[in-house]
């Protein structure tokens, strides 16, 4: 980030002088200037839909992405990687388990365990453990379990169907990780461990730390909010009602549907609620795969995670999240419905 | 990206956040329990530029050196260029309420296209000549109320026009947490009433429901007897929730 500047050889050609900084100046510039343009270029209704949905998603996930950075930032400052050690179990499969539980702790949406999920790993925490917490959170806190029986009167049963459903998801994905998984998938500046700080500098390193995990990740929340506002208005809405009768192909599209909208967890059930031309079983896949995989993950992960990372963990959860979710409904809700 | 060009993006993002949700705007795109949210989050973005900003500045008057930053040595992100979307969307764009369009996008997740809903006891409407209702509460009445808390009763209702091929109807979004997951109710307005307004035109219509007008055959959407129309300017919080 800074060292070109001191790695600077004297003399350079004016172009390569240019930093980042003239170019942010230049783009304000011409953006402010361009102004009454853009907004001409904007005026097109559909684009103009897909922007109102881009800024509403950003606005809406940025404040759990502080909350997750923050978080990420406090347990780098002041838990030291000894405690967290000694607090799961030694045996990894076990540690699943527990970290899943955790995951009920921590109220927010999928934006904010990704950041938590990275600095766990790098503070030493087995990666089996901090993946299955990474998919748990989101899912399983009470806010969203709330959220679900609020959007679903009379359906109890879909609120611990979805319980259900993601934890086995969350959980199955650690036990994959043990088995299969492999620690070089991640990328190296994911499992760098920060070193042990003195008192006096702990608040820099929780300021540094939830300043340089909000870069990163902010941008690749950017990146997933722009796909799923493109995406959001260019699939076209006929395909929720043409698909009530067929139950396979419901539960296909319900699922691609939950990775393509990328909705916040606690919202996810009023829209599932919405959709009610489709039986039960296909809203309640829609509900665990949602918060386990999407496209606003799917970046946020490649980002902190690394793409090679991204590309084996991403299709394997939405297999793993379709399968519990239709599990999940055929024990809880006794059929399609 | 160089570290000052992120702090200078955090302060510029963090003040997109809190001037949307000090000025209103921010009601287009979530609903009004976020605002603390909001709030929070834009003043931590800002408040970690600023003090990276200044420790920065301290560092280098200090030794006059480089700073060493204790985990700031990066590969360069270039993806913290796209923070730069969301600042220039808010500040230069500052996209509208969601409105005809949308409607038209996602009529098929409205929940006037089921059957069956569990019958939720309805409370009778509060007295008074003109009962306004918001749309979402007159639809579901309309629609799933068999003791006929709407009989007969001349209510108010605030939405903006839609134009289709099956006529002018009212419309209004309901959102549950973001504008991402807004689906639209509608009500159908008789001919003569609101052909002329264009679409998004904000209209506050009183009247009463046509009997039985809510079936299956129209997707569940009552049509209204229209006593009057009022054109009027968007409502600061243009969602029902």
């Amino acid at each position: 980030v800074g060292a070109e500047t001191v790695a600077r050889p004297p003399r350079k050609s004016w172009l390569r002088r240019i930093t980042s900084i003239e170019v942010l100046c230049a783009i304000l510039l011409v953006a402010a200037l361009g102004h009454s343009w853009l907004r001409s270029v904007l005026d097109v209704p559909a684009l103009s839909t897909g922007a109102t949905v881009f800024v509403a998603v950003c606005v809406q996930a940025l404040p759990f992405l502080v909350l997750g950075v923050l978080i990420s930032g406090a347990i780098a400052a002041f838990v030291p990687a000894h405690v967290l050690r000694k607090v799961l179990p030694r045996k990894e499969n076990a540690a699943v388990g527990v970290a899943g539980l955790a995951g009920v702790a921590l109220p927010g949406c999928e934006c904010a365990s990704v950041p938590v999920a990275r600095r766990l790993i790098g503070q030493g925490v087995a990666p089996a453990a901090a993946l299955t917490f990474l998919l748990a959170a989101p899912a399983v806190n009470p806010v969203v379990l709330v959220a679900t029986a609020v959007a679903f009167p009379g359906e109890p049963a879909m609120v611990f169907a979805r319980f259900a459903g993601s934890l086995a998801t969350a959980t199955v994905m650690g036990w994959l990780w043990v088995k299969w998984g492999r620690t070089e998938w991640i990328a190296e500046r994911a499992l760098r461990r920060l070193p042990e700080t003195e008192r006096g500098s702990r608040f820099t390193v929780f300021a540094e730390t939830a300043r340089s995990d909000l870069v990163e990740a902010g941008g690749f929340l950017v990146l997933g909010a722009l796909i799923s506002a493109a995406l959001g208005v260019l699939v076209p809405g006929e395909v929720f009602g043409a698909l009530g009768e067929h139950l396979v192909l419901g539960i296909l599209v319900m699922a691609v549907l939950a990775v393509v909208l990328a909705l916040c967890s606690e919202a996810d059930a009023f829209v599932a609620a919405s959709l009610s031309a489709m039986p039960l079983l296909p809203r309640l896949v829609f509900l665990v795969v949602g918060p386990a995989i999407d496209v606003k993950l799917f970046a946020l992960q490649a980002g902190t995670f690394g793409r090679t990372f991204a590309v084996r963990f991403a299709p394997t959860t939405f297999v793993v999240a379709a399968c519990c979710g239709v599990v999940a409904g055929l024990v809880f809700l006794g059929g399609p419905r | 990206v160089r570290r000052e060009t992120q702090n200078v993006l955090l302060v510029l993002l963090g003040g997109a956040l809190l001037k949307i949700a000090l000025n209103g705007d921010y009601l287009r795109y979530v609903r009004p329990a976020q605002q603390p949210w909001i709030l929070g989050g834009g003043f931590v973005i800002l408040a970690l530029g600023v003090v990276a900003m200044v420790r920065d500045m301290l560092a280098a008057a200090g030794s006059r050196k480089r700073v060493a930053h204790p985990v700031g040595h990066h590969h360069p992100a270039r993806t913290a260029w796209l923070l730069m979307v969301p600042v220039l969307a808010v500040f230069l764009v500052a996209p509208p309420a969601l409105g005809s369009d949308s409607v038209a996008r996602s009529r098929e997740r409205a929940p006037q296209g089921s059957e069956a809903r569990p019958a939720i006891a309805f409370p009778p409407l509060p007295p008074g000549e003109v009962v306004p209702l918001p749309v979402s509460d007159f639809v579901t009445r309309a629609g799933w109320d068999d003791t006929g808390t709407l009989d007969g009763r001349t209510v108010s209702i605030t939405g903006f026009v839609v134009h289709d091929e099956r006529g002018t109807s009212l419309a209004r979004l309901v959102i549950g947490c973001c504008a991402a997951d807004a689906y639209p109710v509608t009500v159908r307005l008789p001919a003569g009433v609101a052909e002329t307004m264009p679409s998004d035109t904000w209209v506050e219509v009183t009247g009463a429901l046509v009997p039985e007008s809510a079936n299956r055959a129209n997707r569940y959407t009552p049509e209204l007897t229209v006593r009057t129309v009022r054109a009027i300017a968007a409502p600061p919080d243009p969602y029902e929730y």
